[in-house]
């Protein structure tokens, strides 16, 4: 706790010199942050619709690391499970009771497909799935812009995406006249599903001591190859479906820039959230300001929003150093020893 | 110049960088500190390097500020990883947040607009020669050094088993911090390549994923350096195709993936077996 609140001050006066660096006034950069992302109805509204579209690759990130996999990849299989949702639902016509759930479902599968490539890679051969993740993220933003400018182009298109969807696929919205949908429920509800399959599930015990600790997992009888697929096919799944929620809910069509690297904010989210599903949720609460609020920021205080990515590549470097589940170089390095 | 002439000598501008950071990564790896920030610390390379040209007007001032920017990234990583013993991917994907969001932040604050910076002073054709000339030489340099000197065996052991190393009385830790950091230095002049040889700009994105290309480079050529070298080349031959493959049909997404598929390839042990060091990624603790 009291590392924390230190870390704590430590950073705001980090971004305060950043803002002083920037020729503003720090104290109008948080103000006007702040104001951004909380002002009104309508700012938070904004800021839970960033929370949300950080919420589910972030849940996705802390099983995986709970589970002792480090999915960097959750940008990439973001980026899958939109484009499948987009294509899919850029060419359903049904009505939403029937449509939602299957271009959601397209999401996800598209995602845990994405992430199971790198849980097969580790399951079968041992390869490193950070390694396996990070170039999945690069195959998946090429492939993505590959199909929508290319073959599976939508006429009516312009530019790097999908038609639009037609509206009775778009989510519910739950505050009239903002861009805050059932997204935001959906994925509370998967953030205790999470919570669940943690702490009350057998699968849940195995997944969690696989990654405390590999060796005593598997002399257990626990499949470790099983639960790297596992793990990953259903990281890669959240993270899809949280991409299928910013297509049907956010922005109604599938871009090539649908995320401004949710995946990667995701792990700082996640790590915040020292891996606790419903803290993960207050952790991209958080993070939702920061996002939202960086636009207003740069409006009224001229601080580059960019000085939000720095602040949040500040925090993974300073919680880098907490004790996480073994690494997969560890593990190996101990199966060839022991 | 004759087509073949033509396209060897545009293979080997698209490699340069290539070939600089995955020598970065194989120095680090080989020392048993797995460098995902290659990404990071070729940006921070290539913008450090525009700015201290910008301000002096001397591009070989660049060059300094700009490898000196890498090597201080590559010791960040180091440091961390050595005397805390963070987590070396979380740290990595950190240190790729900081030096990406601190450039495009460095634009606007130094330069006063977003995006892209002026121009400044390059170091032209000659320069850009030189320098490719350089990470050909980096990569012998490197060879010899990892295989034939006693340094180079201390840091391969470390990356093999760094526990033996302390128990003939050497200090792992400070053999891995001198590895990410003389690593970084190398990805920041890969960088410096970028931004000051075939350009005379930052611009946001720059790096344009080379780091992770760099990293499969390193798979591919089994982490030792005329192997990631031979990688490097042969991925930026891939890229010199694309340019002259761009009317012909063939879609450039997947010549642009193509490096990160022979990436997974690698992973899945289609080469043979490719086997990284031992420790690789492993967090010495005393």
């Amino acid at each position: 706790m009291r590392t924390a609140a230190i870390g704590g001050v430590v950073l705001l006066a980090l971004a305060a010199s950043a803002m002083e660096l920037a020729g503003a006034n720090p104290l109008l950069g948080f103000y006007a942050l702040l104001r951004g992302a909380l002002g009104g109805p309508h700012q938070i509204a904004e800021t839970l619709v960033q929370t949300t579209s950080l919420l589910f690759p972030s849940l996705a990130v802390a099983l995986a690391f709970r589970a002792g996999f480090f999915n960097i990849g959750a940008e990439g299989q973001l980026v899958i499970g939109g484009l499948l949702a987009g294509l899919l639902g850029a060419r359903l016509h049904l009505p939403g009771i029937a449509g939602l759930p299957l271009v959601l479902s397209a999401g996800a599968l598209g995602g845990a497909l994405w992430g199971g490539i790198a849980g097969a890679l580790r399951a079968r051969f041992g390869g490193n799935e950070v390694v396996a993740t990070l170039m999945l993220n690069v195959i998946a933003a090429l492939l993505a812009n590959y199909l929508v400018v290319g073959p599976l182009h939508s006429p009516g298109a312009v530019g790097p995406e999908t038609a639009e969807l037609a509206p009775s696929l778009w989510l519910p919205t739950i505050a009239p006249g903002t861009r805050l949908t059932v997204a935001m429920p959906l994925g509370l509800l998967v953030a205790a599903g999470v919570a669940l399959l943690l702490s009350h599930t057998v699968f849940g015990y195995e997944l969690r001591a696989s990654g405390a600790n590999p060796q005593a997992a598997r002399r257990a009888g626990i499949d470790q190859q099983w639960i790297a697929l596992a793990a990953m096919l259903l990281s890669g799944g959240i993270a899809g479906l949280g991409g299928a929620t910013i297509v049907t809910g956010v922005l109604h069509r599938f871009n090539v820039a649908l995320s401004p690297g949710y995946g990667f904010i995701a792990i700082a989210v996640a790590l915040v959230g020292e891996l606790d599903p419903l803290r993960v949720v207050f952790a991209a609460f958080a993070f939702g300001i920061l996002q939202s609020g960086s636009l207003t920021m740069q409006a009224l205080a001229h601080v580059p929003k960019d000085v939000v990515t720095v602040i949040e590549g500040l925090i993974i470097l300073a919680l880098s150093a907490r004790r996480f589940a073994p690494s997969a170089g560890r593990l190996r390095a101990d199966e060839r020893t022991g | 110049m004759s087509e073949p002439a033509e396209f060897l000598a545009l293979a080997l501008v698209k490699a340069a960088p290539l070939i600089f950071a995955a020598l970065a990564g194989v120095l680090c790896e080989r020392a048993g500190i797995l460098n995902i920030a290659l990404e990071g610390q070729l940006a921070a390379g290539a913008f450090v390097a525009v700015a201290a040209a910008a301000a002096t007007g001397n591009a070989l001032a660049g060059l300094a500020a700009g490898v000196l920017a890498g090597a201080v990234l590559g010791g960040v990583l180091g440091f961390a990883a050595t005397r805390f013993g963070v987590d070396q991917i979380v740290a990595g994907t950190g240190l790729n947040l900081l030096a990406i969001g601190g450039a495009a932040f460095g634009l606007v604050v130094i330069f006063g607009q977003p995006g892209a910076s002026p121009s400044v002073a390059s170091l032209g054709a000659p320069g850009a020669h030189l320098l490719i000339a350089t990470a050909l030489a980096c990569a012998f340099a490197l060879h010899l050094v990892l295989y034939h000197t006693p340094w180079g065996l201390r840091v391969r052991a470390c990356g093999e088993n760094p526990r033996a190393v302390a128990s003939a009385g050497l200090d792992p830790k400070s053999i891995r911090l001198l590895a990410t950091t003389v690593g970084g230095a190398l990805a920041g002049l890969g960088g410096v390549y970028l931004s000051l040889g075939e350009l005379n700009l930052y611009s946001d994105g720059m790096s344009a994923g080379r780091g992770f290309i760099a990293l499969a480079a390193v798979i591919f050529g089994r982490w030792t350096p005329l192997g990631a070298t031979g990688a490097a080349l042969a991925f930026g031959a891939l890229s010199a195709l694309q340019f002259i493959l761009q009317r012909s049909g063939v879609p450039s997404e997947l010549m642009q993936a193509l490096p990160y598929l022979a990436a997974l390839a690698a992973l899945a042990g289609i080469a043979g077996r490719a086997r990284a060091p031992r420790a690789d990624g492993v967090p010495y603790v005393e």
